[in-house]
């Protein structure tokens, strides 16, 4: 199995990367980059063979690629990996607009190739662990969720509009909807949101409030906020709390971490001693391939948790909460 | 300062203790309408015990009406205390209302007497050095906030008056109020406020709410609280701002811990959860403190009738926005 990557202009690609040098059977064989001197650098650090342009990377003979590029970017090169026949992984949020995304959907469906969301935090053990207890009954009916996804301000392509698609929000409101939709087979129809650039002096907004309502009755707040400081002690939290009817559990994904005091700055760090769920996210792509199976994670739901982003873009707009056709 | 406290429930018995703390201030009656609460309240004090607030007035030389009954009950004895010329401090919540709110400063205004509120959090000390930390400007703007109060289960009380909307103004009134008060205190006026609560689609026992506010000065704000008994009540707040964050968790910095080795019953505790406090000084005892100074002097307290009237007019617009699913603005915002 030959799986190439396509731009680093994300920095997940880096641990994506990791994961094809570490299963079994996989061959990362090689990326192609928009920016040659980032790729080639890459290229040489990680190991694999750098190709000079897409298409070149496409020709080879490689399974499957992974979209790490910039948002905007996902339809393009998802158009060209589909049309070459190679299976796609795709970074999120799927692309900056609907249109693209539904288009991403059919050419992949059309041309036979699988096509995974990248959403690893459904390998996070802690979250697999809330699907049984809801999936068993222990929660019983979901009243209210409060989540949050809180990082620094990344920088590179995400605080551009237009290759980002928007800022904070739109890079942070995808994760949790995607694991509420995925855990609690809910919908989101209705969104609100207050949205802001209030800690950084970007072209972007960098901090948000959504208030969603779900289809299974439940409401939800979610603050995607790029609102970590640049020295905060990890890269910053996903957290969610769910009050059911017999149970309220709290996943807190970065707490399996030690802290770490020094004498030196930084003299407080948190060190990660959690299971790796871009493994998860990586390996179930390469087995998909390999037993022809439909991925889990598909492009109806990056598609889904896209349109709560862009839903929470139009209410902060109009001061008003948007319904969502579901 | 001779005082006397109407209402021998929780917070009454919370602010008598308290008196005994305070010098030159003596705490000389109580008014409670059940017997067994005035034979509760003459074992634990030196006082003589009334079953109305009338009765006491009628019987007593005093300076100060502590009201502590029901919140619905809050207007008719503010305005009797203020009729009779005597300074009162009355419980959060002021009102249900804006309208009724503003009767009671009115009241107090027109007969000339000091009127405070119970807003206590304002003399926490986590709550009081977070404020200062925010106002000192270490930490630069303030970009986001969020806070939670709750998890100490559903308050029981006389009449089960806090299960009652009607009454109580649920929990969006009578305990994320704090978090509304001070955050204003803190941050300046909220513009607008958008709400969801549990209210209306699950037993009000387990209500719990998340509020979504929008202050003046841009600050996007969450606040969550909760009437569930996740075993202890608990406060939390984070600032997040762009030179940095200031966090607080109650559970993270409380001196002692306990732990009663039952499980207790799912069906309430008696009682409202008065969190335990790790100072020499507790903070009920600082509001009434600085109250009765007010009182003596002829002073505005910080926390006047105005003043409590701005966050009851929060929670109510939160209440409007649960009930209706739309954002509501405020005025003065």
């Amino acid at each position: 199995m030959r799986i190439g990557i396509m731009s680093f202009a994300h920095l997940h690609a880096y641990a994506y990367a990791d994961v094809l040098n570490q299963l079994a059977g996989v061959e990362f064989a090689g990326i192609a980059d928009e920016d040659a001197e980032r790729g080639k650098a890459v290229a040489s650090q990680l190991g694999t063979r750098y190709f000079n342009s897409f298409e070149e990377l496409l020709k080879a003979d490689i399974d499957g690629v992974i979209i790490t590029a910039a948002n905007a970017d996902h339809r393009r090169l998802t158009e060209m990996a589909a049309a070459a026949g190679k299976h796609i992984l795709c970074e999120k949020p799927i692309a900056t607009t609907l249109e693209d995304g539904l288009a991403m959907e059919k050419v992949t469906r059309e041309a036979g190739v699988k096509f995974q969301m990248a959403f690893p935090c459904r390998y996070v053990p802690a979250v697999q662990r809330l699907k049984a207890q809801y999936d068993d009954g222990l929660l019983g009916r979901v009243v209210l969720l409060r989540g949050t996804n809180h990082g620094k301000m990344p920088g590179g392509f995400f605080i551009d509009p237009e290759a980002a698609g928007g800022g904070a929000v739109v890079d942070h409101t995808v994760h949790l909807v995607d694991l509420v939709r995925w855990i609690f087979q809910t919908e989101i129809k209705e969104v609100y949101a207050e949205i802001d650039r209030r800690f950084h002096d970007i072209p972007t907004d960098d901090c948000g409030l959504l208030t969603l309502e779900l289809t299974n009755g439940a409401f939800m707040t979610l603050d995607p906020s790029w609102s970590r400081p640049d020295d905060f002690y990890t890269w910053g939290d996903l957290y969610l709390k769910v009050v059911g009817t017999n149970m309220v559990t709290e996943v807190d994904m970065m707490r399996q971490s030690l802290e770490r005091i020094g004498s030196q700055d930084p003299n407080y760090q948190w060190e990660f001693w959690g299971s790796n769920s871009d493994y998860g996210l990586v390996k179930e792509f390469v087995a998909c391939i390999r037993e022809d199976r439909q991925p889990t994670i598909t492009a109806q739901d990056g598609i889904k948790a896209l349109e709560v982003a862009l839903a929470a873009y139009e209410s902060a707009k109009t001061g008003k909460p948007v319904k969502l056709d579901n | 300062m001779r005082v006397g406290i109407v209402g021998f429930g929780t917070m009454g018995t919370t602010h008598a203790a308290s008196y005994q703390r305070i010098a030159d201030c003596e705490l000389v009656a109580i008014a409670d309408i059940r017997p067994e609460r005035r034979a509760l309240a003459e074992e634990q004090h030196d006082v003589r015990s009334y079953a109305t607030l009338r009765d006491m007035l009628s019987a007593e030389a005093l300076d100060v009406i502590d009201v502590c009954v029901p919140t619905f009950l809050h207007r008719e004895h503010v305005e009797i205390a203020a009729e009779a010329g005597k300074h009162v401090f009355c419980e959060k919540p002021l009102a249900r209302s804006r309208a009724e709110g503003q009767a009671m400063v009115d009241a107090c205004r027109k007969a000339g007497v000091i009127l405070g509120v119970g807003h206590v959090v304002r003399f926490f000390p986590e709550y009081q050095r977070a404020k200062a930390v925010i106002e000192s400007g270490q930490m630069g703007n303030v970009g986001t906030v969020y806070t939670y109060r709750g998890g100490g289960g559903f308050p029981t009380a006389w009449q089960d008056w806090y299960a009652r909307y009607e009454w109580s103004g649920g929990l969006t009134l009578d305990l994320i109020i704090h978090d509304f008060d001070f955050l204003r205190w803190t941050l300046g006026e909220v513009e607008r406020v958008f709400a969801k609560s549990t209210w209306g689609r699950e037993n009000n026992r387990m209500e719990h709410v998340l509020v979504s506010l929008r202050f003046a000065n841009g600050v996007i704000g969450n606040v969550e609280g909760t009437w569930l008994d996740l075993g202890t009540f608990g406060t939390k707040f984070e600032f997040a701002c762009d030179e940095g964050l200031l966090t607080h968790d109650s559970h993270w910095s409380s001196a002692l811990k306990s732990y009663q080795l039952q499980s207790a019953a799912h069906t309430g505790k008696p009682g409202v959860a008065v969190p335990e406090s790790p100072m020499a000084i507790d903070p009920y005892t600082l509001e009434l403190k600085h109250f009765i100074e007010c009182a003596r002097e002829g002073k505005e307290p910080m926390i006047n009738g105005e003043e409590a009237l701005r966050a009851v007019e929060i929670a109510v617009a939160a209440q409007e926005s649960i009930k209706t699913g739309k954002p509501v603005r405020l005025e003065r915002g």
